[in-house]
C-alpha cells in the first residue's frame, strides 16, 4: 500500500501522469488526463475491489479498453501500491515494467487494448462469464469515443443486451477527438447515447470530469440491461495549453511546459 | 470425423461444466449433440467472428474453457490480431477449430477456402497446431489439445477421404502409416486431408509414409524418423509458404541438420478461378487424388525412393 493511504484526487494523479510523460518522454498525456475523473471515481467510491493487490477474485474488474490512457491507470496503481515509485521514474527507461499502452501483463490491467476494439468485447465475456457462475461482479469497461470506431465494440455491445449483461457498465471517455481530428469530423457517433440505448443499453450522458456527476451516472445501471455512461471529457483536461489541443496526443513536456503545467494543477487543487 | 468431433465437444461439455462451445453461428449439425445433452454450454455468439474471440478470452478469463468454432477461412484467418493479442499473449486456455480448411467448399469459393491457416498461426507465441487426417488423430489432437494449459489450433478438413487409422492413437507423435522396412530412401510425409492420399501412395510405390499431425510444437520424433531418408516427398492441402514442409524445413535447420531434398506438392499461389467439385478446385492447383497419383508416378519414375 505504499505505507499512506491512497490519494486519488485529481490532482494528484495528473502529477503522477506529468511526472511519467516527462520521465520517458512519452506522448499521450492528453489521452491520460481526459479519464482521470473516470478512473478517480471508480476507484475511490465505484468499484468493490480489494485494494491490497490487483486482480483478487471475487472483486469488480476494470478494462481500459482505450489503452493509450493508460498513464491514468498507471497513477492510480501507484496510488494503490501495486506498482512502484521507481516504475514511473523509470517509465520507458530500459528493461523497465511499464509500456506507454495498456498491456495485460501488468497485473491490474487485464487486457492488451494498445490495439482499438480489444477490451469491450474482452470485457463483455467476463461479465458474461460472471453471469453465467451468479456471480454479482461487475465489469466496468472505459472506451474511447475515437475508438468506438470499430466494429467489434458494436458486436460485443450486441451480445451484451442480448445476454442482458446488467453487470456491465461501459464509460465512454468522450473527449471528442481522436489521433488526426474532431470525432464529429471523422466519423460522427453522435448521439452516442441514442446509439447505445438503441443497442438495447441504458445510457446517460454526464460532465466526465465532475465526481459527483460520474459517480451517480456510474450507478445509474438498470436491471436486465447494460449500462453506458457518456462522460463528456476534454483531451488534455487540467492544464491549459493542453485542452481541447489534438497535439497533445503526440507532444511530449519540456522542462518548461512542465513547470507552468504544475503551477496550474497546484492552483486548481487551492481553488477546489 | 465430424461425427468425432461432435462427439468430443459433446463428452468435454459433460466431463467439464466449466468448458462452453461458442459458434459464430456456423457448425450447424456439429453441434447437435452438445445441444441435446448440454444445451446451456453452446453459445452462438452471432456472425461476429471478431467479437468472439474477445468474449471467449473474457469468460476464459472468469475460469471458463471455451471452445471457438469456425471456418478456417474466418478463425483463425479474419480473427488473426484478436487470437494474437486476447488469446496467445495471456496464454489463455481457448481452443480453436478451423473447420473446412482447405479447399474443401469448392462451390463457394474462395472466401470460404482457406489455404494458410497454419501458416497465419505458426508464428504466435504459445499456439499449438494440429492437423489431423481422421477421427482418431483428431481425438488424439483434441484431447492433448484440452489437456494443455494454453492456446491450440486444430485443423479440420471435411474432405471425408478414408480413414487411415483403424484403432485410437496415444499420442499426437509423428507415426509411419505405412513402412515396408529400411531399404527405402525416400519417404512420403504428410499432414490433415492429404494423409489418406500419402498413404495410398505409399501402398501403391512400396515407400514409407508419415504423418505429422502435430506441427507446433512440430511433435517429437519427427526428425528422428525422418533422419534416415535422403528424400522426401511432402504432401500438404496448404500453401507452400508456412505449412508442413516449411515446419519440416525450419526443423531441419534448427536442430543442424541436412535439409533432405523435398518434393512439395502444395497448394499452389493463387485462388480458385472456376467453380467445381472439391476434386476440381484441387485440381486447378494440380492436387486433386488422381493429379497426385500421376505427378508421384512421374517423380518416382524418374528418381526412384530405393
Amino acid at each position: 500500500m505504499g505505507g499512506s493511504a491512497p490519494d486519488f484526487r485529481p490532482a494528484t494523479l495528473r502529477r503522477h501522469v506529468l511526472h511519467m510523460a516527462q520521465s520517458g518522454n512519452s506522448q499521450h498525456i492528453g489521452c491520460a488526463f481526459s479519464l482521470i475523473e473516470i478512473v478517480s471515481v471508480l476507484h475511490s467510491a465505484v468499484m468493490r475491489y480489494d485494494a491490497s493487490a490487483p486482480g483478487v477474485p471475487g472483486f469488480d474488474q476494470l478494462i481500459l479498453s482505450k489503452g493509450h490512457g493508460v498513464m491514468a491507470l498507471y497513477a492510480v496503481h501507484r496510488e494503490l501500491g501495486w506498482i512502484r515509485q521507481s516504475d514511473l521514474d523509470h517509465y520507458f527507461a530500459d528493461g523497465s515494467l511499464l509500456h506507454g499502452l495498456c498491456e495485460a501483463r501488468i497485473p491490474g490491467l487485464e487486457v492488451c487494448s494498445g490495439t482499438l476494439g480489444h477490451g469491450l468485447p474482452i470485457a463483455v465475456g467476463m461479465a458474461y462469464g460472471h453471469k453465467r457462475r451468479g456471480s454479482d461482479q461487475k465489469v466496468y469497461c472505459i472506451v474511447g469515443d475515437g475508438e468506438m470506431n470499430e466494429g467489434p465494440m458494436w458486436e460485443s455491445m450486441l451480445f451484451a443486451a442480448q445476454h442482458k449483461l446488467d453487470n456491465l457498465v461501459v464509460i465512454v471517455d468522450a473527449n471528442g477527438l481522436q489521433a488526426m481530428g474532431t470525432t464529429g469530423g471523422i466519423i460522427n457517433l453522435e448521439p452516442f447515447a441514442a446509439k447505445f440505448e438503441g443497442f438495447g443499453f441504458s445510457a446517460v450522458d454526464c460532465d466526465g470530469h465532475d465526481l459527483a456527476q460520474l459517480g451517480v451516472a456510474m450507478t445509474a445501471a438498470e436491471p436486465g440491461r447494460p449500462h453506458a455512461v457518456i462522460a463528456r471529457t476534454i483531451k488534455g483536461r487540467g492544464v491549459s495549453f493542453m485542452e481541447n489541443k489534438i497535439e497533445w496526443h503526440y507532444l511530449r513536456i519540456n522542462p518548461q511546459l512542465m513547470e507552468r503545467a504544475l503551477v496550474e494543477l497546484d492552483a486548481a487543487e487551492v481553488a477546489s | 470425423m465430424r461425427s468425432m468431433l461432435a462427439e468430443l465437444i459433446a463428452g468435454s461439455a459433460e466431463r467439464d461444466p466449466n468448458f462452453l462451445a461458442l459458434s459464430g453461428d456456423h457448425g450447424y449439425a456439429l453441434f447437435d449433440p452438445i445441444r441435446s445433452r448440454r444445451p446451456e454450454q453452446f453459445v452462438n455468439v452471432g456472425i461476429m467472428e471478431q467479437a468472439l474471440v474477445g468474449i471467449a478470452a473474457g469468460l476464459a478469463k472468469t475460469g471458463y474453457r471455451p471452445l471457438v468454432y469456425g471456418l478456417a477461412a474466418f478463425v483463425p484467418l479474419r480473427v488473426l490480431e484478436q487470437i494474437k493479442m486476447d488469446v496467445c499473449y495471456s496464454r489463455l486456455p481457448v481452443l480453436f477449430i478451423g473447420d473446412g480448411a482447405g479447399l474443401v467448399y469448392s462451390t463457394l469459393g474462395s472466401s470460404h477456402q482457406c489455404a494458410e491457416d497454419v501458416a497465419a498461426l505458426r508464428p504466435l507465441p504459445y499456439m499449438r497446431i494440429y492437423a489431423p487426417c481422421d477421427a482418431y488423430e483428431l481425438k488424439a489432437s483434441f484431447e492433448e489439445a484440452m489437456s494443455c494449459a494454453g492456446p491450440s489450433y486444430i485443423r479440420v478438413g471435411k474432405s471425408d477421404r478414408p480413414a487411415v487409422n483403424t484403432a485410437p492413437l496415444t499420442a499426437t507423435d509423428a507415426y509411419f502409416t505405412f513402412d515396408p522396412g529400411l531399404a527405402a530412401d525416400t519417404c512420403i510425409v504428410s499432414m490433415s486431408s492429404m494423409t489418406s492420399v500419402a498413404h495410398a501412395a505409399a501402398l501403391e510405390h512400396g515407400l514409407p509414409s508419415l504423418s505429422v499431425f502435430r506441427l507446433k510444437p512440430l511433435a517429437e520424433h519427427t526428425l528422428g524418423l525422418l533422419a534416415r531418408f535422403k528424400r522426401l516427398i511432402v504432401l500438404e492441402e496448404h500453401s507452400r509458404f508456412g505449412g508442413l514442409a516449411s515446419t519440416l524445413a525450419d526443423a531441419f535447420i534448427d536442430e543442424g541438420m541436412n535439409v533432405p531434398g523435398m518434393k512439395v506438392l502444395s497448394l499452389q499461389e493463387h485462388f480458385s478461378e472456376h467453380c467445381g467439385s472439391y476434386q476440381y478446385a484441387l485440381s486447378e492447383h494440380e492436387m486433386s487424388d488422381a493429379d497426385i497419383v500421376k505427378r508421384l508416378r512421374t517423380h518416382l519414375a524418374a528418381a526412384p525412393g530405393y
